[in-house]
């Protein structure tokens, strides 16, 4: 009980803590106060210590690891975004971008506790591959909320600019190019864990009985997030597709990677008696888009 | 009394830059508008100023008629000769867009344009060699003669007055450097970008100042190749032809353009075969050249951005917080300069009944010594008749010196026009029909002399 009161508190800490980080983030951008380059990331880095000892406690109160399931992926998901977001916020000069990083963070930590979702997987799917399969998907996805936060900034400030509205708003946004730059890092380091989740997905898929029309739908979003994440990189550097379109292709390939989750987030759940570790393989498969197969 | 100077002209305040275009000239037709505005019979001095932001017609009427009819006169006039330059149909066409400034108004207009004081970036050093090439122009024309050449004169030293004794010239402040800053701030950090600048003048220059090191590289791109190539060894950058525009343009990342071309130089379907070579890399554009150098329609496509002069408002409102105080400090040099013309205006108008006594009265002691030396002192020599001429001479100086010193202090402190009347009425002076009129025929062999001085200011 005690271990189940402290993940409690974190938890509540943690909400608290991203809370704050985005307020100062949203009061720097919106009425321009404060000192974006300081309170704000050490908020971020407060929520993010207090994230990850939620997940340790919780783990530990739960005796699961933290990455086999669909609660705790989420969970650490949203928190390996902070940690990156920390990590480079420096050297991209996108601090301001907590303002988009705080609530998607907050958002995951929320949804991995309230919305329903899979069990964990049972001893029938346990392999070796699983805890591999899901951490590249963990990476995968909090790079590309990265890469969606600074893709977002583009198009506001790309936006502005365009209007030449260069006052207010603009001024505290991070440049474009900078934000184009972090957009195509953040894309670019993401792609091969999503590539490395869809192949062991693909590997797994055999081994996972699917079938159910959600299934599928997870697996086709799947495969569409990465060859739209995929057609981004390319048409960059083969065709010029920066700035605007890139942003856009970047904002897309994210939101399917999120549908794929939100599917399985509102998937029925199954009748009482059936394989839960199955319905979890279902929920991992269908994250790294592995394609369906008709088994009944 | 104030003179009567007028200033009638457009600026960044009244008029976007797609209308002060059509009134900018170059210096090679500056000649022609100043002949122009010296045939017209109402306007007696007049000078044309042409910068980025602002163009000015400065002018003193004719006093051929009372001060307020003249001053119409003048306006009449210097509008028409707007009208005439950019080829409008009416005079009314152009109302929305003009300002006009007379009397005191305009000379503390002319203070406070020559002190960047009216700029769009406050403390700007370039508007006073504008100001100074305006009048020097104005002068070889034989457009700026008398008191208006004395008016701009002044304009200069309040300007020195103010770059001295305030701090409001202190830092990088300059449309290009303001531009500058819009580019780092915009487009990101200029370290990993290259810089063309477009044109080899002064904003160009002012411009790469302004990059100092900041860009990875710097290049210019201009129609003289030589001025070119001298601007870019200054700052270590290459030079580069026009004709050789489009090469530039898909290598570069910033490109700041200031040529005097009275066209587009950059155009959309050029941008556009540039953007194909680019792959579609960001490239961005500040114009500071009035008339502008890149068609507007350039920023409406995809990862392009123009920018131009009007639109570095936002920016320049942030360099006029940071300068606040010293605008109140700047503002009060005027002020008290403006003080001081005042009361030399002023004293302009005792000038004539000054002369006109010192006149009479030279003239009857003269008389008077004729008449006694044709008389009874005959006999003297040439060298004592000469030794009382100079007697008769200081005598007029010392007796006329405190009634002249205290009818100037009387003018310059209030109206001195109760001590002239109480003088014309004692002395039977000749009536003073027009005081200023009357001071530039006593001056004028002086002003001549102070115009070709004032060059060198």
């Amino acid at each position: 009980m005690n271990e189940l009161a402290a993940a409690n508190v974190l938890f509540v800490l943690t909400i608290a803590a991203y809370l704050a980080a985005w307020g100062i983030f949203l009061r720097f951008l919106i009425r321009g106060k404060g000192d974006v380059g300081k309170l704000g990331p050490r908020l971020m880095a407060l929520a993010a210590v207090l994230h990850a000892g939620h997940i340790g406690v919780a783990s530990f109160v739960a005796s699961v690891c933290p990455v086999g399931g669909i609660h705790f992926p989420m969970s650490v998901a949203s928190m390996l975004m902070c940690v990156a977001y920390l990590a480079r916020r420096r050297h991209l000069r996108i601090d301001v971008a907590g303002a988009f990083i705080a609530p998607l963070a907050l958002t995951s930590l929320m949804a991995s506790r309230f919305v329903g979702g899979g069990a964990e997987p049972g001893e029938r799917i346990k392999s070796l591959i699983l805890p591999f399969h899901v951490t590249m998907n963990l990476f995968g996805l909090a790079l590309f909320g990265l890469a969606f936060s600074a893709a977002s900034l583009y198009l506001v400030q790309e936006r502005l600019v365009k209007r030449k509205q260069i006052d207010g708003v603009s001024r505290r946004l991070p440049p474009l190019d900078a934000l184009d730059r972090a957009e195509h890092g953040f894309l670019l380091a993401g792609f091969p864990l999503l590539t490395i989740g869809i192949i062991t997905g693909t590997i797994w898929s055999h081994r996972v009985e699917m079938g159910a029309p959600g299934d599928v739908l997870r697996a086709v979003f799947g495969y569409v997030a990465w060859l739209v994440i995929a057609g981004v990189l390319f048409l960059r550097s083969a065709a010029g597709w920066r700035g605007r379109r890139a942003a856009y292709g970047t904002i897309a390939g994210f939101g399917f990677t999120v549908l794929v989750l939100v599917l399985y987030l509102v998937r029925s759940e199954p009748q009482p008696g059936a394989a839960d570790a199955s319905e979890m393989m279902r929920l991992l498969a269908a994250m790294s888009a592995a394609p369906a197969r008709t088994t009944r | 009394m104030t003179l009567p100077v007028v200033v009638i002209g457009l600026s960044h305040k009244t008029a976007p830059v797609d209308v002060r275009e059509r009134f900018a000239a170059g210096k090679e037709i500056l000649p022609e508008i100043l002949a122009r505005l010296m045939q017209k019979p109402d306007l007696e001095e007049a000078m044309f100023l042409s910068t980025c932001n602002r163009v000015e017609i400065i002018a003193m009427p004719k006093r051929s008629a009372a001060p307020e009819e003249a001053t119409l006169l003048a306006s009449r006039a210097i509008r028409e000769a707007l009208r005439e330059h950019i080829g409008a149909s009416s005079t009314g066409e152009l109302a929305d867009w003009l300002y006009e400034r007379s009397g005191d108004d305009a000379v503390r207009h002319i203070f406070r344009v020559a002190s960047s004081l009216d700029s769009m970036v406050l403390g700007e050093p370039q508007i006073l060699g504008q100001v100074k090439s305006a009048y020097d122009a104005a002068v070889a024309a034989g457009a700026l003669r008398s008191h208006l050449a004395r008016c701009v004169r002044r304009a200069f030293t309040v300007a020195k007055r103010i770059r001295t004794e305030t701090q409001l010239g202190t830092g990088a402040v300059s449309i290009s450097s303001i531009a500058v800053d819009l580019a780092k701030r915009i487009f990101g950090d200029l370290s990993d970008s290259t810089v063309l600048l477009v044109g080899a003048g002064e904003m160009a220059e002012a411009s790469a100042k302004s990059l100092g090191k900041g860009a990875r590289a710097m290049r210019v791109c201009n129609r003289s190749f030589e001025r070119a190539a001298n601007l870019a060894s200054a700052f270590g950058g290459a030079a580069a032809p026009l004709d050789q525009l489009e090469a530039e343009l898909v290598i570069s990342d910033v490109v700041v353009t200031s040529t005097a071309a009275s066209h587009f130089v950059i155009t959309r379907d050029l941008v556009k075969r540039v953007m194909k070579q680019r792959k579609g890399r960001t490239l961005f554009f500040i114009d500071i050249a009035v008339p502008r150098n890149v068609d507007p329609l350039v920023h409406e496509l995809d990862n392009t951005y123009v920018f131009n002069i009007d639109d570095l408002e936002q920016e320049v409102i942030e360099n006029m917080k940071a300068r606040k105080q010293e605008v109140i400090a700047a503002e009060a040099i005027v002020e008290t300069e403006m003080h001081d013309w005042s009361a030399w205006a002023r004293g302009l108008e005792v000038t004539p009944t000054v002369i006109a006594l010192r006149a009479r009265t030279r003239g009857m002691l003269m008389a008077e010594l004729e008449r006694t030396l044709n008389g009874r002192l005959k006999h003297l020599g040439e060298g004592d008749r000469a030794a009382l001429f100079q007697m008769m001479e200081s005598a007029t100086n010392k007796l006329l010196h405190a009634p002249t010193t205290r009818l100037k202090a009387t003018a310059q402190s209030s109206d001195g026009g109760d001590l002239v009347e109480a003088l014309v009425d004692l002395f039977d002076l000749p009536a003073v029909l027009d005081s200023v009129e009357s001071a530039n025929d006593a001056n004028g062999a002086n002003e001549k002399s102070d115009t070709t001085s004032a060059r060198c200011q």
